[in-house]
């Protein structure tokens, strides 16, 4: 029972439809609440970790016991709020991309 | 009755080897890590075998997850990123069936391990850097020049260079930390069940309460395995595309 040609054409329509229908909502991963929370806590927490540990080491180098742990911790802290930034606006394309939203524009480009 | 619930996550050596000071045991870590290489590849060898035009649900899968991370690596890191896509659809795969082989009762998770995730974050970040170096040569420091007033740079480039140091760090930590607290709760409420039901009376019926939230976690934990494999890879994109464009700084 081989399909006619009219089937096959009337099939291929259907099929451009039904692509056309399901195009609109193609497999979107949207992270949970939870998952970006701890995204931006770990950007955070992992920041001051390596400014720390890098102050650390540069003190031990040079023997300037509190100076540079103090300076690159701050400094840690202001990589860490770069990264939450940063991850926020991925988050935000994202979501903009997804949902068909129009991005927000942002001050920054 | 004890129940550890970090007990799972140690790491046991089953062909005890030592080469000079060196333990290089053959453990449970190396074996479920085995396991899931080999399984991996077995289930993209056999699903790419048939061909058919009509695809088999095993070959369905094999293609889905293709394109899957195709779509991945075009959106993030456009046509140039999917010379990447070997790496990329590697990194993902083995993140993906270690997160999936670590829901099986009694299995061991390799990515809730450091030693493992801070190595593929560590192989991934010198991915970055010598794509980098051997596109831009020595300009590709400049991703750590954001445009800014010359005496601000003093500041701002430290900044961008320890959130570039951070990355390998948090791209890591997240893996592990979500593969560990989610394993762990479960283990927690399995406790509960455990406890519960060996204390008598009404405690006992009680602790079908537990059961049910471990269903529960447990169908969470099927997301969270595949939304870590995921974000690991869409991170990798992302970090992959800043080495190959330049862009993005602001």
């Amino acid at each position: 029972m081989s399909p006619e040609p009219d089937d096959l054409g009337a099939l291929g329509k259907r099929l451009d439809e039904a692509r056309r229908r399901e195009a609109g909502k193609q497999v979107q991963v949207a992270p949970t609440p939870m998952g970006i929370a701890f995204r931006f806590a770990t950007e955070m927490v992992t920041a001051l970790l390596v400014g720390g540990g890098l102050g650390y080491g540069l003190d031990w180098l040079f023997g300037t016991k509190p100076i540079f742990i103090v300076v690159m911790f701050m400094l840690g802290a202001a990589a860490g709020i770069r990264n939450v930034m940063r991850a926020a606006k991925e988050l935000n394309e994202q979501a903009a991309s997804g949902a068909n939203v129009p991005a927000v524009k942002d001050d920054e480009d | 009755m004890k129940i550890n619930p970090m007990e799972q996550f140690t790491v046991t050596p089953i062909v005890p080897l030592h080469i000079g000071a060196y333990d290089v045991s053959f453990t449970n870590q190396a074996l479920w890590m085995c396991v899931v290489v080999v399984a991996a590849s077995l289930f993209m060898t056999i699903a790419a075998t048939s061909r058919r035009l009509v695809p088999t649900r095993m070959q369905s899968i094999a293609e889905l997850s293709y394109e899957f991370v195709a779509n991945m690596i075009q959106s993030a890191a456009g046509d140039e990123g999917m010379r990447f896509f070997p790496f990329v659809f590697t990194l993902f795969m083995f993140v993906l069936f270690s997160n999936f082989f670590g829901l099986i009762p009694g299995a061991f998770t390799v990515t809730s391990q450091i030693a493992v995730t801070l190595s593929l974050a560590g192989l991934v970040i010198l991915t970055v850097i010598v794509t980098g170096f051997a596109r831009h040569g020595i300009g590709f420091l400049k991703l750590f020049v954001p445009k800014a007033p010359f005496v601000l740079l003093f500041l701002l480039v430290p900044i961008e260079l320890i959130s570039f140091l951070t990355r390998p760090i948090s791209l890591s930590v997240r893996l592990f930390a979500n593969m560990l607290a989610g394993h762990t709760m479960l283990k927690v409420f399995a406790g509960f069940v455990i406890a519960l039901g060996g204390a008598g009376g009404v405690l006992s019926a009680l602790s079908i309460a537990p059961m049910f939230l471990i269903v529960a976690v447990s169908a969470l934990e099927m997301l969270v395995a595949f939304l870590q494999a995921y974000v690991f890879a869409i991170l990798t994109c992302i970090y992959l595309s800043e080495a190959l464009h330049l862009h993005e700084h602001h």
